[in-house]
């Protein structure tokens, strides 16, 4: 009998867990969704599809709307609506807050307390009811409901930003560019801002998941999308008023649940994969 | 118009673990106080208890304008005249009337035996008093009193009102719950006032607040905004006592909350359900009762309004109309619970009924679009978001933008608050909209005025006739003249003529008029609908 060699088996990276990869194929498959639903969507969102308020049946596996229209159509295509939003959202509100924060942490002075100060303002207020009163004073509509939320969601990125680029000027590769003779932007944009990403990076995965919430919060109370978008937070309103049709709110409800949920797990498991401290 | 405003803020409550012990102790006193005792185990006097989206914006008569103002108003308040179940007018305050030949003049002698709830006789001073307020507060529904020029109380049982125009309807007008007298000497006592200053001067809406000082079958017993209205029985009422002693009216948002708390008991009576929720009560302790209501729905289209993109002429207008199945319209917001309505008059009112019904061809449509150069016109639709008589107004314009996108029209929905739509409709006008209306006293010269197309109408302004005078029909405006001074079938024949004006005007279109459901529990007796006073609850037992 030939001795079987044991191979050493590779062990899989401590980060790499189920709920990450759970997270990543949760938000892969919505992303493949938002690019190819318009291909094989099984009707059309905005037409009457069938009798109104049909319960799940084969031919509308989520049951139709007040109006007859294919609530499972609806739902795949309402993440046409929340992923660009929350994209959008995220997106502005690190740019914004992380150039505020940087400049606050590196500049200080009365322009770092100026902008630190509005960061407390800003976030003395609940960030939901201060979204829903930028968003009622700008007029529904789901541009104007991103603003409101990007109103919202920068102070977060200043302050973690402010935070990391404190804690990177006083390391030595920066004492020592500053030796060197390298200029204030360069030394914010290439020494100091090029080593605090990853925090904001980790932050604004965990926030899509929020944003996305908050987006069909507003829509919930007609501050986001207007009809007849296929908005989740609309779709959720409608099942509300046909509190007996389940099935209305339960698409929007249960594809919100997933985003959420995979937007946090990816964010988790982000961290655990980029903090050292994990390891 | 009254409006309801239904997208109230809603409150949550949760125990918290701090909170478990106290919530076991008031569960356990719950259990105690919920088993049957033999002091009120057969309800006799146990409270009625009505739940209800409550859109009191005022417990002052004079300034009250709602659904809800109508039932307080005529349940702690009395009028003159008031309506029996086949609309005519009967004794109420008034033990007999009389109006001259050319409906000018109006008088009333008052019931000797009428008493207020501190045991005061009610008087021809008091009804002058009221009404001088009512007009002097400038109030929502100081319309109704405006006509009046002067009134004369030759001796205290005595009223005679003198009229600025005839006033064929005058009569029904003070069949109207706002037209409530009041106590005057105890309301004066706490800042009341019906000079004529008295919009600026009279300081005593808060008084109202915790006051009743009328001749009514209730007296106010508490009030709590966004909680409940409760009401106890007059003690010294003048006419057979109610066989209810305590009324309460629970603050209840949505129509899902009212129906559960009638199968659960908690409730006696619901009349905001809508017909999709209708459908899912099983309990057979309920008692769902539909009867045809006179509010309706209605899309309105300016031609004045500053966002048109195209001129909005008749025959565009016209397009709009045929471009509409209002059939389907119907089966998608009320199914089998509702009807069309053609003209902005309802159905058993007078000159109400037989108009023909609104064609619908959007072959005609097109070509009208192609002959006015408008084949592909977009229209902005504002429209208040919140759901009237249970049609929800975002679902009906969606459906309306469905329908209408089959003739290339475009319609931008922009669902917005009652307030905002209120302010916009107002100012630069909304090119499409849709809202509803509901009666304030039974008579048909009411939505001439309110919808005719005629100088100084809410409409007619609305519609933008500073802007296009072309939207102005002053064949309306002869018409009403003609009826208010006529009277019986000749005034209902005059209000139907009016009916098809307004039809042609093509600036309302009236949709459907939604049934109402009165849904109570089968203990409770003599529910019904009212088109004074919405729901007479001194007539309610068990």
């Amino acid at each position: 009998m030939a001795a079987s060699a044991t191979l050493p088996r590779r062990k899989a990276p401590d980060w790499l867990t189920t709920p990450l990869l759970a997270g990543a194929l949760v938000i892969l498959f919505w992303i493949v969704v938002a690019a190819t639903i318009n291909l094989w969507a099984p009707y059309d969102p905005l037409a009457l599809a069938g009798r109104r308020l049909q319960p799940p049946s084969m031919a509308h596996w989520l049951g139709t709307d007040a109006l007859g229209r294919d609530v499972l159509t609806r739902t795949l295509y309402g993440v046409q609506y929340s992923l660009p939003v929350a994209l959008g959202v995220v997106i502005s509100a690190v740019v914004i807050g992380s150039l505020l924060g940087g400049i606050a942490g590196f500049v200080g002075g009365f322009i770092g307390a100026a902008i630190m100060r509005l960061v407390d303002i800003t976030l003395s207020f609940p960030p939901v009811l201060l979204a829903m009163a930028v968003a009622a004073s700008l007029g529904p509509g789901l541009t104007n409901a991103g603003i409101a939320m990007v109103l919202v969601w920068w102070p977060v990125y200043a302050r973690l930003m402010r935070g990391q680029v404190l804690e990177v000027r006083e390391r030595e590769h920066v004492e020592a560019a500053i030796a060197g003779g390298a200029g204030r932007t360069r030394l914010l944009f290439t020494h100091i801002l090029s080593l605090c990403w990853t925090p904001v990076l980790i932050n604004a995965t965990m926030d899509f998941g929020q944003v996305v919430l908050l987006a069909a919060s507003l829509s919930f109370i007609g501050l986001g999308a207007t009809p007849p978008t296929p908005e989740w937070g609309s779709m959720v309103a409608d099942g509300a008023i046909h509190f007996y049709q389940w099935w209305i709110a339960f698409g929007p409800g249960f594809a919100i649940l997933t985003v959420v949920l995979g937007f946090n797990f990816l964010g988790d498991g982000l961290r655990d994969m980029l903090d050292p401290r994990t390891h | 118009m009254k409006h309801l405003d239904l997208r109230g803020s809603s409150s949550r409550s949760r125990i918290t673990r701090s909170d478990g012990t106290a919530a076991l102790l008031a569960l356990a006193a719950g259990l105690i106080l919920a088993a049957p005792s033999p002091s009120h185990a057969q309800g006799a006097n146990k409270p009625l208890v009505i739940a209800r989206n409550m859109d009191l914006n005022s417990l002052d008569p004079h300034r009250s304008f709602c659904d809800t103002c109508q039932i307080y108003n005529s349940t702690v308040y009395e009028t003159l005249l008031t309506l029996d179940t086949s609309n005519k007018l009967v004794p109420l305050l008034a033990a007999n009337w009389e109006a001259s030949a050319d409906q000018t003049k109006f008088t009333f002698k008052l019931d000797p035996k009428a008493k207020f709830s501190d045991g005061s006789p009610v008087e021809a001073k008091d009804v002058k008093w009221s009404w001088e307020r009512l007009k002097n507060l400038k109030g929502s529904a100081a319309f109704l009193a405006e006509n009046i020029t002067q009134i004369d109380t030759p001796n205290p049982q005595t009223v005679v009102v003198t009229v600025a125009a005839p006033n064929s309807e005058f009569l029904n007008i003070v069949s109207a719950p706002y037209m409530a007298v009041v106590n005057s000497k105890v309301a004066s006592a706490n800042g009341a006032m019906a000079a004529a200053d008295a919009a600026t001067k009279d300081n005593a809406e808060g008084w109202f607040l915790q006051n009743s000082p009328g001749s009514g079958p209730y007296v106010l017993a508490s009030y709590s905004p966004n909680n409940e209205l409760r009401l106890k029985r007059n003690a010294q009422y003048w006419r057979s006592a109610p066989a209810i002693e305590d009324v309460v009216f629970r603050q209840v948002k949505d129509a899902v909350a009212q129906a559960q708390m009638l199968e659960s008991g908690t409730a006696d009576i619901a009349m905001q359900i809508d017909p999709d929720t209708a459908k899912t009560i099983r309990s057979k302790d309920v008692t769902v009762q539909t009867v045809p209501s006179y509010n309706f729905i209605y899309l309105a289209l300016s031609p004045g309004a500053k966002g048109n993109k195209v001129k909005m002429t008749k025959e565009v207008r016209e397009a709009i109309s045929l471009g509409l199945n209002r059939k389907e319209i119907l089966e998608f917001t009320l199914g089998k619970e509702g009807q069309l309505i053609s003209a902005p008059i309802p159905l058993g009112f007078p000159g109400g009924s037989g108009f023909p019904e609104e064609p619908y061809d959007p072959a005609k449509a097109k070509d009208l679009l192609a002959k006015s150069n408008a084949s592909n016109i977009e229209l902005d639709a504002a429209f208040p978001n919140l759901n009237a008589y249970g049609v929800d107004l975002s679902l009906l314009m969606q459906k309306v933008q469905q329908e209408l996108s089959k003739i290339n029209v475009k319609v931008n929905l922009q669902p917005m608050t009652f307030s905002n739509w209120r302010e916009q409709v107002s100012g630069n006008g909304i090119p499409l909209t849709a809202v509803f209306y509901a009666p304030d006293y039974y008579g048909s010269a009411q939505y001439v005025e309110y919808f005719g197309m005629m100088p100084g109408s809410p409409w007619a302004k609305r519609a933008g006739a500073a802007n296009d005078p072309s939207v102005i029909n002053p064949r309306e405006q002869e018409l009403l003249k003609k009826a208010l001074a006529s009277g019986g079938e000749e005034a209902a024949t005059i209000y139907h003529e009016i009916g098809l004006e307004m039809i042609k005007d093509k600036v309302i279109l009236p949709l459907v008029s939604p049934n109402l459901i009165l849904a109570y529990n089968k203990g409770v007796k003599g529910v019904r609908y009212s088109a004074c006073c919405n729901l007479p609850v001194a007539e309610i037992s068990r």
